[in-house]
């Protein structure tokens, strides 16, 4: 009993190199399976192939089968799959229909024909169980990421499938939720005997509760089954996984620090009638690299949404020793912005159209442009929407256009997000050699304090609205 | 207010609505619009919010008494005073009444819209006007995307500002990056409403039936047929 891969062959369209590629595998109900892998090695893909979602929302399996519990979960409706398969997904911004915590696991249980004279209590064990009781009436647009992972959670516990589907559920959220989902998920597998097979980057939050970590290459399980208790980190790494407490071993160029560029003068940013971030200040060099830490919710997005002027905000921000407010026409752009999801930089029709529009100044565009894209190894894209691109491409096209452009400071949120190893290196080295190179400052925010703390020069935490410096030593 | 049935409610208000548009008479617009306030209030809509609300109704209302107020038809018009809503009697009266419009129609719609709960409102539609449910659902899940829409906006003008491109607020090259996010965001919500159970045509059960009651039909009683055969009795025109 569990999960059965058969030789399962799938592709997105006819024409394409298979996602995966006659793959086999059997993943036991009694285990916590972490499967891991480098980006776009068709992990995701695998797990909505399990969860049914796949191929009837995309692409074709063209050889092999699955079954879970001996059913084939394509061949199910959606109230007979979700019992038997329940989802978590890594966005936690998208995976609710309903305006309350009440209402979003009331639609869930009518979904699967729950008595209503049995709703009630349903409701309440499944809140319980994920220790959210508070949270029942709130709406779930209040709600921060880790409490709406946990909305997500009890969603599934009401349902109550034979098997939980994990999409990188902590991609999202800081440390401290991740690590009170994950024992609520171990309890989960413990007490009601939920089948657990999750995918993830980073190992950090699955330590002590993963019984397995199994890894993918190219559309494929190796063969070899990890202990998650033995692990080698080593080997780990080679295969693209993030093992905590190891370096990124950076290369890049020591710091030369230069004169302020960007200052921020008790900076307050309000919504609604709370106060976000409280009188800000900090100053940013040139050449420095400044990483900033804080638990979710802190206000890292908010702050460095006041930066680039999505949010609106009391105090002062200078550039240059000019308020950002009054730049002028030519000085728009001056501070880049790297988002956590590169499609929200997108600008341009074609992926060349991405970086001619930094270039568009420089008299040598055409012949630059072909330079990046062919070093970011997107040349061959060059005519499609970047939208069509894969996730590790998107970012580094995304990284590749900011950096083209003429700007004084990059304000990078989260700019390794859901990145395998070997993508977070490679998008970390390429900007900090960019920021040693043309003596710009940047500041990156990240959850990974291991990323802060090889590649930043001064660390910063964000608590209780406040901007703190902190040494690499009390991480 | 609060407690009706969200699709009683709605054909009753809406039964006023149309009466209202066939009456030339700004007494009656005025009832409605005192009626609606005070119903508003009764439900426990704060006094501060009802207020702020009614800015731009005033603002509408002022605009369209100084145009009925200066733009009174004229004898030899082809549209006469005594069958639609330019008024001869005077140009202050045809003022109010325009006005009075106004005023009644927006006390109307506030009186709906403050008053219903959404979700209640979907439930009711679905099984009193048998609503599909995938469109009932993905009316409610789409409701949840709105907030988020106001902040995309933002984000994709930042985005354009920090490659040096100034867009205007309403520039068509801001359009196509939000489309994009839409669709995406749509394909989502949902896979996940999928993984959730939810399907088009699979047969649900509902946590809190939604019923009509006997003070529902009360109060579709008397806005579809009291207040019609009212007004019937004390205007020779409806």
């Amino acid at each position: 009993m569990g999960i059965l891969f058969d030789s399962l062959t799938f592709t997105y369209s006819d024409g394409l190199k298979p996602v995966i590629a006659g793959l086999s595998c059997c993943i036991a109900r009694e285990e916590i399976t972490v499967l891991t892998g480098a980006s776009g090695c068709g992990k995701s893909t695998l797990l909505y192939l399990a969860a049914g979602l796949y191929p009837e929302n995309a692409g074709k399996i063209t050889g092999g089968r699955i079954l879970i519990e001996e059913h084939d979960p394509a061949s199910l409706d959606p109230p007979q799959r979700c019992r038997l398969t329940g989802m978590m997904f890594q966005n936690p911004e998208l995976q609710f229909c309903m305006d309350t915590v009440r209402n979003e696991i009331l639609f869930c249980l009518e979904n699967i024909s729950t008595p209503p004279d049995e709703m009630e209590d349903r409701l309440h064990a499944s809140l319980s169980f994920c220790g959210i009781e508070d949270l029942e009436e709130r709406t779930l647009l209040s709600l921060s990421g880790g409490e709406k992972q946990k909305a997500a959670l009890a969603c599934i516990v009401a349902i109550s499938p034979e098997w939980l589907l994990l999409d990188e559920p902590f991609a999202n959220i800081d440390d401290e939720s991740a690590r009170s989902i994950a024992s609520s998920l171990e309890k989960l597998h413990r007490e009601k005997g939920t089948g657990i097979l999750a995918v993830d980057h980073r190992l950090d939050s699955w330590l002590g509760i993963a019984d397995t970590v199994i890894t993918m290459d190219e559309g494929k399980i190796i063969p070899e089954r990890i202990d998650a208790r033995h692990l080698d980190p080593e080997r780990l790494e080679s295969l693209g996984v993030i093992v905590p407490g190891r370096s990124y071993s950076p290369s890049i160029p020591a710091p030369v620090p230069g004169e302020t560029v960007l200052e921020i003068r008790d900076l307050t940013v309000t919504r609604g009638k709370t106060e976000l971030l409280h009188s800000v200040s900090a100053s940013f060099r040139r050449g420095m690299i400044y990483a900033v830490l804080g638990e979710s919710g802190a206000g890292k997005s908010t702050l460095f949404g006041a930066l680039s002027g999505i949010f609106p905000y009391k105090g002062k921000v200078l550039l240059d020793g000019k308020d950002i407010r009054h730049l002028g026409h030519k000085e728009t752009g001056r501070i880049g912005f790297i988002t956590q999801n590169p499609q929200d930089q997108f600008v341009g029709g074609t992926v060349r159209d991405e970086i001619l529009t930094s270039l568009r100044k420089n008299p040598d565009a055409d012949a630059k442009s072909e330079e990046i894209l062919r070093l970011i190894k997107l040349w061959r894209y060059r005519d499609i929407s970047p939208y069509l691109l894969s996730q590790g491409q998107q970012r580094r096209l995304g990284t590749a256009a900011l950096i083209a452009y003429d700007c004084h400071c990059l304000v990078c949120d989260e700019p390794t997000y859901a990145q395998d190893r070997k993508n977070t290196i490679s998008i970390m080295d390429s900007l900090c050699r960019e920021v040693r190179e043309r003596n710009i400052a940047m500041i990156f925010s990240t959850h990974d304090r291991q990323l802060a703390a090889d590649y930043a020069d001064e660390i910063l935490i964000l608590e209780e609205g406040k901007l703190h410096a902190v040494t690499e030593s009390s991480l | 207010m609060r407690s009706l049935n969200p699709a009683c409610k709605f054909i009753s208000l809406l039964a006023v609505t149309l009466l209202l548009a066939g009456l030339r008479d700004p007494w009656w617009n005025l009832s409605a619009f005192a009626v609606s306030m005070f119903l508003l209030l009764l439900s426990g809509v704060r006094l501060r919010s009802l207020l702020l609300y009614l800015i731009p109704v005033a603002l509408a209302a002022a605009g369209m008494f100084f145009t009925g107020y200066r733009f009174t038809a004229e004898g030899n018009m082809p549209v006469r005073s005594d069958t639609f809503l330019l008024s001869g009697d005077s140009n202050l009266m045809n003022g109010i009444t325009q006005l009075s419009r106004v005023l009644a129609y927006a006390g109307l719609g506030y009186l709906f819209a403050l008053t219903t709960d959404r979700v209640f409102m979907i439930r009711s539609f679905q099984k009193q006007f048998h609503l599909p449910q995938v469109f009932a659902y993905g009316l409610l899940a789409a409701w949840g995307i709105f907030p988020h829409m106001a902040l995309e906006y933002r984000r994709t003008r930042a985005a354009f500002r920090a490659r040096g491109i100034r867009v205007f607020p309403i520039s068509p090259a801001l359009l196509a990056p939000l489309l994009v996010k839409s669709v995406r965001w749509s394909e989502e919500l949902s896979i996940a409403m999928e993984s959730k159970g939810f399907s088009q045509n699979a047969e649900r059960t509902e946590s809190t039936p939604v019923r009509v009651h006997t003070k529902d039909i009360v109060f579709t009683l008397l806005c579809c047929i009291m207040l019609p055969a009212a007004a019937f009795m004390t205007h020779s025109t409806i």
